[in-house]
């Protein structure tokens, strides 16, 4: 399960870097081209895309180390009980809302049919599935971490699995 | 009525510990699908994906990734050893060197938590050890990293420009006076405190030393000429002088300097993707809050409301001031920002007040924000490498504060100030 966990976290974080190393190489060489007069035609379209894959991926990798923004002040501040009930309603709040968002992100992509980029022979099924993936990959994260964030947040001990 | 429903909801929300970009999302999502039914949500996820696709965003993580590459060679301890170099005669010479590190620091890197991180380390242990208090060292550099963000380039200018299609340029440019004020400003500040606790100059000047000095850090010296000439000179955008400055400091960490460490490179890298994600996500639900306002017409109906009381700018951006001030204190900067644009742009232009100048106003609100506990995250920063407590080090940190706020003010009600550069190049 471990193993499993540090597999899925070391795929999270390749994807996202190799996305965000692909993201400045193509912005470099559109400044490259566009000053040799050679303008890349597909860059912004391109690059947009490759932002929104970064956001998911990285969002879901952000789930992982549970580094998402947020305001725990009133929470680590609580008697033990009322930890336990505010951590479980967060909980369930963003699983409710990464589920629901990851179904209709998956029902969406049937309305794109064969459309694809402007600029690109890219369908637009394949840009927009990011979202479903991303996801269902940032409540995969959420569940792989659930256990350390209680430990820290709600029993206010070291967390034995580190993702940070 | 809903809609006031919807804010109540959000704030108490993110006080039981739901993360802010959920919590967006989420009141969102049950607004939309309350007013118009369940197909809303399918609307919600086209809206998800348009919204993280924002191109001038895309400066944000790669000024992140050139802050990464940056704090992973010696670029850093360069531009310090030349601060001392140039400042550190003067009384109380290493807040001195504080303060102008973080205006060079600022020029490259954009990111206020880039800055405590790469000057902190090193400029927190060896104030503690020339007798400073580590409340005030801590204070000091967490209050000149958010001074920072107001001097191009800067990531909160990036993300209200792309949220309120202002010219990101002349963001950066209007930013310039502002933040030297506030830094000289910081200067007297540090003046004051080594007078009065007997602190000494660092060393004495010396042409030879400030040359050497600057010979070592010349590159490093080089990468705002680099950045910022290619923005202000009209031949990158912000977005594409992002590209530069990191290729820039590849060039500079591995090629010049050959110092880049890839150890702690891959850490920085996967700490810069994090930072990036959490900020477009909550871009990208913030996206289908916008949408849902959209259907409510809450801007249209807050700027009406609003004008029916009054038209005069400075009384609407005294309201504003106090809204954000407070919103700053329990929000991040990036939240507070995504939050607030939609809403009150109808109603800042609708009273005649220049987006820039907003904008100007709005991001030294994020760096009063940053200062200000309970949510203040570079203060939080600067605390855990000073090892200090966040309370007692809001207490040294209050005349620095009180330079943003007169900053705050100064820019509010002048508007020559921010504006003169703008109108000089750019109109």
């Amino acid at each position: 399960m471990r193993s499993l966990a540090w597999l899925f976290k070391g795929m999270l974080e390749g994807i996202s870097l190799g996305l965000l190393v692909l993201l400045a190489v193509i912005v470099v060489l559109a400044v490259i081209y566009r000053t040799l007069g050679m303008s890349l035609i597909w860059y912004d379209e391109l690059a947009s895309v490759l932002l929104a894959w970064l956001t998911y991926f990285g969002a879901a990798l952000a789930a992982l180390k549970r580094a998402h923004l947020g305001f725990t002040g009133i929470l680590t501040g609580s008697p033990l009980f009322t930890r336990k009930v505010m951590f479980w309603f967060s909980e369930a709040c963003v699983y409710g809302f990464v589920l629901v968002c990851a179904y209709a992100g998956w029902y969406v992509l049937r309305i794109f049919g064969n459309e694809s980029l402007v600029s690109l022979p890219i369908p637009l099924s394949v840009t927009q599935s990011v979202v479903p993936i991303g996801f269902v990959l940032f409540a995969i994260a959420q569940l792989a971490s659930t256990r350390s964030a209680y430990e820290e947040l709600v029993l206010q001990t070291t967390s034995r699995e580190d993702f940070h | 009525m809903s809609v006031l429903f919807g804010f109540v909801a959000l704030f108490a929300l993110i006080l039981l510990n739901v993360p802010i970009a959920v919590a967006i999302g989420l009141v969102a999502i049950v607004g939309m699908v309350a007013d118009n039914g369940f197909v809303s949500v399918y609307n919600a996820a086209l809206t998800l994906f348009d919204g993280a696709t924002n191109f001038p965003l895309i400066a944000i993580p790669l000024f992140i990734l050139a802050g990464c590459l940056m704090n992973t060679t010696s670029i850093s301890r360069r531009l310090i050893d030349f601060c001392l170099a140039l400042v550190g005669f003067i009384r109380g010479g290493l807040a001195m060197v504080n303060v102008t590190v973080s205006l060079f620091f600022a020029e490259i890197s954009g990111s206020a938590v880039a800055d405590v991180a790469a000057t902190g380390s090193v400029l927190i242990p060896a104030m503690k050890k020339r007798g400073f208090k580590p409340q005030f060292a801590a204070a000091l550099t967490s209050s000149t990293a958010s001074l920072a963000i107001i001097i191009p380039p800067s990531i909160p200018m990036i993300l209200y420009g792309a949220l309120s299609d202002t010219s990101i340029v002349q963001l950066f440019i209007a930013g310039v006076v502002p933040g030297l004020i506030g830094a000289s400003l910081m200067f007297l500040v540090c003046y004051r405190y080594a007078l009065k606790y007997g602190i000494p100059k660092e060393v004495a000047f010396s042409l030879r030393n400030l040359a050497r000095s600057g010979k070592e850090a010349g590159w490093a010296l080089l990468l705002p000429v680099i950045i910022l000439g290619g923005i202000f000179g009209g031949f990158v955008t912000a977005t594409e002088g992002a590209g530069l400055a990191v290729v820039a400091a590849l060039v500079i960490g591995t090629v010049i300097y050959r110092d880049l460490e890839v150890s702690q490179l891959y850490d920085a890298l996967m700490e810069g993707v994090t930072q990036t994600a959490t900020v477009m996500l909550l871009v990208a639900t913030s996206a289908v809050l916008g949408l849902h306002l959209t259907e409510t017409e809450l801007p249209q109906k807050l700027t009406l409301a609003v004008t029916q009381i009054t038209t005069d700018p400075i009384l609407v951006l005294i309201i504003i001031n106090v809204m954000l001030f407070v919103l700053g204190m329990f929000l991040h900067g990036a939240a507070a920002i995504i939050l607030t644009v939609p809403i009150l742009m109808p109603l800042v232009n609708q009273v005649g007040i220049d987006p820039v100048h907003f904008g100007i106003i709005l991001t030294l609100n994020i760096a009063l924000g940053q200062q200000t506990p309970p949510v203040a995250s570079v203060l939080a920063t600067s605390c855990a490498i000073a090892k200090t407590d966040i309370w007692s080090t809001t207490r040294a940190n209050l005349p620095l504060i009180g330079v943003l706020l007169l900053v705050l003010l100064l820019v509010t009600y002048i508007p020559a100030i921010p504006l003169t550069l703008v109108e000089m190049f750019y109109r």
